[in-house]
């Protein structure tokens, strides 16, 4: 392995790793504005320029590769490369690459969405002058959209080309292209192909300025007033790793997280905007119970003992319908509840799409199919003719909230029923056709684990407060068993849930929340730590 | 010095050289013959010592760089015959295209049979119109005469060639910015390594070299090195066309062996300077070449190492006589302006430095200009294209030399003509 020196530090480096990679992987900063490391390196920015010795320019560090060196060859006799990022030709460098960048740059940061998480500012202060020696009139142009959701700010853009270069590489679209040449270059997309591919609001996330902004964004908020809680995204069975943004009980943006296991550096837009579905939702805040046409409010207590009574009454002939949209513990709560059939909520399924980096949208756009049967432990194969052969004459349904047409089957078994106890965040047509209603959390409310369609469990944390008086799904439905059954050890918290069904199910032994962590764990024991 | 005879020119007077008939009369395509017979490693040995240096612009060892390419590489090999020709002051490639086109092609086959080339190029400026027909012609002719397609000559090599336009931008004259075009993207060098000898054409080893490099192949084949080592100085020797244009009573091209004097150049070959006019600084190796003051230019040799020494380059052998008319802080504009029209914009410091070197040098222009103005050309000169220390040699910061090819030029107007920029601030202003 290549002994290298990087300032004052030695380190020992894989052969073919670049001196950026081994500098960001030892603490050392080195700015940089066109390298990804999802895209191809072009290494036009020049930001990330070092001195190599024995080389007589300065080198980029993302295109200079170690590598060992015959033994004449070392440096000081023992070194494969001894690089400086931190001298003053470097540090002058640096300098002069800013005050280009930034010669016909608007410095509007006081208005621009990027201010606080904006690498020309960022580098600026850390590497910049605090004065421009430029004198001549600046550049000016006009935003213009790209595509129906994202707009180009052309005068803070330093046309790095990780946007180009993600239509090309990651999207395969090639929507965007920089037309015209030298310092009149500039972003733009193709007449007839405007940015609107699924992928197009990671062009936001990657551009390292302000330059491309996405609509849904744009000037609602500084990034500074927001808390970014990391967690993932319940719009399909992959699962992409997500910071949600938010202020207040309102979320603002979801960004990729990166997560090379399950979605790199990116997501779709379908997850991105997702989140604006739950925001006028008709919802439920506190447990009632049918009175004829009507609702009436009950609380807690109540609720639960009404809940447990009616199905002691009706004991096995109680069927329950879990979801793939709630978590593993809520759904493993429900399997556990007792004796009887176990449906589920149908399905969601779009289009499957599969990007030529390997980036995917699953066709089953719930979050957690797979978890909700591995921790199910047997669903009924013919749930309506089970209900039948039965005579099943309650059901406990763990709703999702999610706009199902009810077709005239389901509606038949509804209104043979003697009760419908629906645990609910939202006043759907289930919850409406119920004698019960539990309110439970939206999908930002919820905490809990989920598993992708490769086997993966990731940890879902919320990002906005509980409303009302709802309560967690699995609370709620550990407080209906401990009514029901009250000689048993109730769950104390979401914790116990999990060991208890890791104790049941021992694929999921050992989950917990810490062991988690930001980037999950794989089922298939690929990458246990 | 008046003893040499031409011999890359030698027939361009005569009627109808540029066909296939005429070439053959003059011994046309015996090199060709001579070298389908030898081991590939022996004509590459055979260039590389006759110290042929590339006739593009940077002067590099022709035999070295066709040396890189992998011997055991999997890969098929692409030779590039650079017709992109457009550095200012520079026209003899379109000469040797038009009236030796057969010389051009001899070398390409001689050079493409040397690396292990099945498929060659010819990537032509855009603007070469009537060439690109003329070489169509020319194609056709060779293919005719099974001078390409299959079995050359009856031999076991196979080569075909492709002529490709380009589009009109002086970037793709750069061998990887060229290599880009040819794959139909946009003009952008390319960050080296890879280097093209490695990784070129659709990532295959791919050599890139210039019309009047390959045009000298079939001499050296016929002649050999020792021959070609005798012409001028013997690390950067053989017959050279030079570009002499500006003020000169005549213009044109010249053929003449390397190491002649500039002075030679200008005054007997060009017929020196109209209206009886002084001489004031002359381009020697094109327009990204660092201007010679009238003293040096009368005190160089038009050779590699001397004109480095001297702090320029032979570049592409383009010179551009200037004579005392000329205002310099105006010539130094409008070389500004094209390096700003002609930078590809991908680098920061090249994109975003040449446009402000044009509105500083017009704002000057304009007399609004401020004596600190021509201290800050010198740092942006230097931003842009590395720190120029002639001992040292430049450090430049881009990816490609575009940036080196702005800063020199116009860093050596300033720095030369001084007094002319001064003249140039609003009088009030001028300190000493």
């Amino acid at each position: 392995m290549p002994l290298i020196k990087i300032d004052d530090k030695e380190i020992q480096v894989e052969s073919g790793t670049t001196v950026l990679q081994t500098a960001e992987a030892n603490g050392i900063e080195i700015p940089q504005y066109c390298y990804h490391p999802a895209l191809e390196i072009v290494g036009s920015c020049r930001m990330c320029l070092v001195q190599v010795e024995g080389m007589p320019k300065l080198q980029v560090s993302c295109n200079t590769f170690v590598g060992d060196v015959p033994p004449d060859r070392k440096v000081e006799g023992k070194y494969d490369m001894v690089i400086h990022t931190q001298n003053n030709l470097v540090v002058q460098e640096r300098k002069n690459i800013l005050e280009f960048l930034l010669l016909n740059h608007p410095l509007d940061c006081p208005v621009c969405d990027q201010a606080g998480e904006c690498l020309l500012q960022d580098y600026s202060f850390k590497f910049g002058s605090a004065h421009s020696r430029f004198e001549e009139e600046k550049r000016v142009r006009p935003n213009e959209y790209l595509g129906s959701q994202i707009v180009i700010n052309h005068n803070r853009c330093i046309l790095c080309s990780r946007c180009v270069r993600f239509t090309q590489e990651i999207s395969g679209t090639s929507e965007l292209f920089v037309e015209a040449r030298g310092y009149k270059s500039k972003i733009a997309a193709l007449e007839d192909r405007p940015l609107d591919n699924l992928l197009a609001g990671n062009v936001a996330d990657i551009c390292p300025v302000g330059a491309l902004l996405s609509t849904d964004y744009i000037h609602k908020n500084r990034i500074w007033n927001l808390e970014k809680q990391p967690s993932v995204c319940q719009d399909c069975s992959v699962g992409c790793n997500v910071d949600v943004f938010s202020r207040k009980n309102q979320n603002f943006r979801l960004t990729a997280r990166e997560n090379q296991d399950v979605n790199g550096y990116f997501m779709c837009d379908i997850g991105r905007y997702g989140f604006h579905r739950f925001e006028e939702i008709d919802r439920v805040v506190q447990p009632m119970m049918r009175n004829g046409e009507t609702f009436e409010a009950l609380d807690w207590d109540k609720a639960i003992q009404k809940t447990a009574k009616l199905i002691e009454q009706a004991k096995e002939k109680t069927a329950r319908i879990g979801s793939p949209f709630h978590t593993n513990e809520s759904n493993f709560l429900l399997g556990q509840m007792m004796a009887g059939i176990l449906g589920s909520l149908p399905p969601i399924l779009g289009e499957e799409i599969n990007y030529p980096s390997g980036f995917r949208i699953s066709a089953d756009r719930s979050p957690n199919l797979r978890g909700m049967t591995d921790i199910f432990g047997g669903i009924a194969e013919d749930f309506p003719f089970e209900l039948n052969d039965r005579n099943i004459c309650g059901l406990y349904i763990l709703d999702d909230g999610v706009d199902r047409d009810l077709d005239d089957n389901w509606k038949d078994i509804l209104a043979r029923m003697d009760f419908v106890v629906v645990q609910s965040y939202a006043m759907t047509d289930l919850a409406k056709s119920a004698h019960i209603v539990l309110p439970g959390l939206a999908p930002f409310e919820r905490e809990g684990t989920i598993t992708n369609d490769q086997g993966r469990v990731q940890w879902l944390r919320p990002s906005l407060p509980v409303q009302g008086e709802a309560k967690p799904d699995w609370e709620i439905l550990a407080l209906v068993m401990k009514e029901m059954h009250p000689e048993q050890q109730p769950m104390q918290d979401i914790s116990q849930v999990m060991k208890e069904m890791g104790a049941k199910f021992p694929a999921y032994k050992d989950i917990s929340f810490f062991r988690l962590g930001s980037t999950g764990i794989s089922l298939n024991g690929s990458d246990e730590a | 010095m008046n003893s040499f005879k031409p011999v890359l020119t030698e027939h361009i007077h005569e009627q109808e050289c540029h066909t296939l008939s005429f070439y053959k009369s003059v011994d046309g395509y015996s090199a060709l013959e001579k070298v389908l017979k030898m081991d590939p490693q022996k004509v590459i040995q055979e260039v590389k010592d006759s110290n042929l240096r590339g006739r593009g612009g940077a002067g590099f060892s022709t035999g070295v760089k066709w040396g890189f390419i992998p011997k055991d590489s999997p890969k098929p090999t692409y030779l590039v015959n650079n017709a992109d020709e457009s550095e200012p002051g520079t026209f003899k490639d379109r000469l040797l295209m038009n009236k030796a086109p057969h010389q051009m092609l001899e070398g390409m086959i001689i050079a493409a049979y040397a690396i292990g080339c099945q498929t060659a190029f010819i990537y032509i400026r855009g603007e070469f119109y009537k060439e690109y027909q003329l070489l169509e012609k020319v194609m056709a002719e060779a293919y005719e005469n099974n001078l390409l397609g299959q079995n050359i000559l009856g031999s076991n090599y196979s080569l075909n060639v492709v002529i490709h336009r380009g589009a009109g931008a002086y970037i793709c004259g750069e061998e990887t910015g060229l290599i880009e075009s040819l794959e139909g993207k946009r003009g952008w060098p390319r960050i080296k390594p890879p280097f093209p000898a490695i990784e070129g054409y659709l990532q295959c080893p791919t050599i890139v070299n210039n019309v009047e490099t390959l045009s000298c192949l079939p001499h050296i084949i016929n002649r050999g090195a020792d021959w070609f080592k005798s012409i001028g100085p013997e690390k950067g020797p053989g017959p050279r066309l030079f570009c002499i244009s500006g003020r000169v009573n005549n213009p044109g091209v010249f053929e003449e062996p390397m190491g002649i004097s500039l002075n030679n150049l200008i005054f007997d070959r060009a017929g020196g300077i109209p209206d009886g006019k002084n001489l004031k600084a002359v381009f020697p190796g094109g327009s990204s070449s660092a201007i010679l003051t009238a003293e040096e230019a009368l005190d160089v040799n038009m050779d590699f190492d001397e004109l480095v020494e001297k702090g320029s380059m032979l570049g592409s052998a383009g010179v551009i006589v200037m004579d005392e008319t000329v205002d310099m802080v105006q010539a130094c504009l409008n070389i500004a302006r094209f390096y700003a029209h002609e930078s590809c914009g991908q680098c920061t410091p090249c994109r975003e430095g040449t446009a402000w070197l044009v509105k500083m040098l017009t704002r000057l222009v304009n007399g609004s200009g401020t004596p600190t103005d021509i201290d800050m050309i010198f740092e942006i000169t230097d931003n842009i294209g590395g720190l120029i220390d002639f001992s040292k040699g430049s450090f430049g910061k881009t990816i490609c030399p575009f940036g080196e090819a702005v800063a020199w030029p116009v860093r050596s107007f300033v720095e030369k003509f001084k007094d002319e920029f001064l003249k140039y601030l609003p009088q009030e202003k001028v300190i000493a």
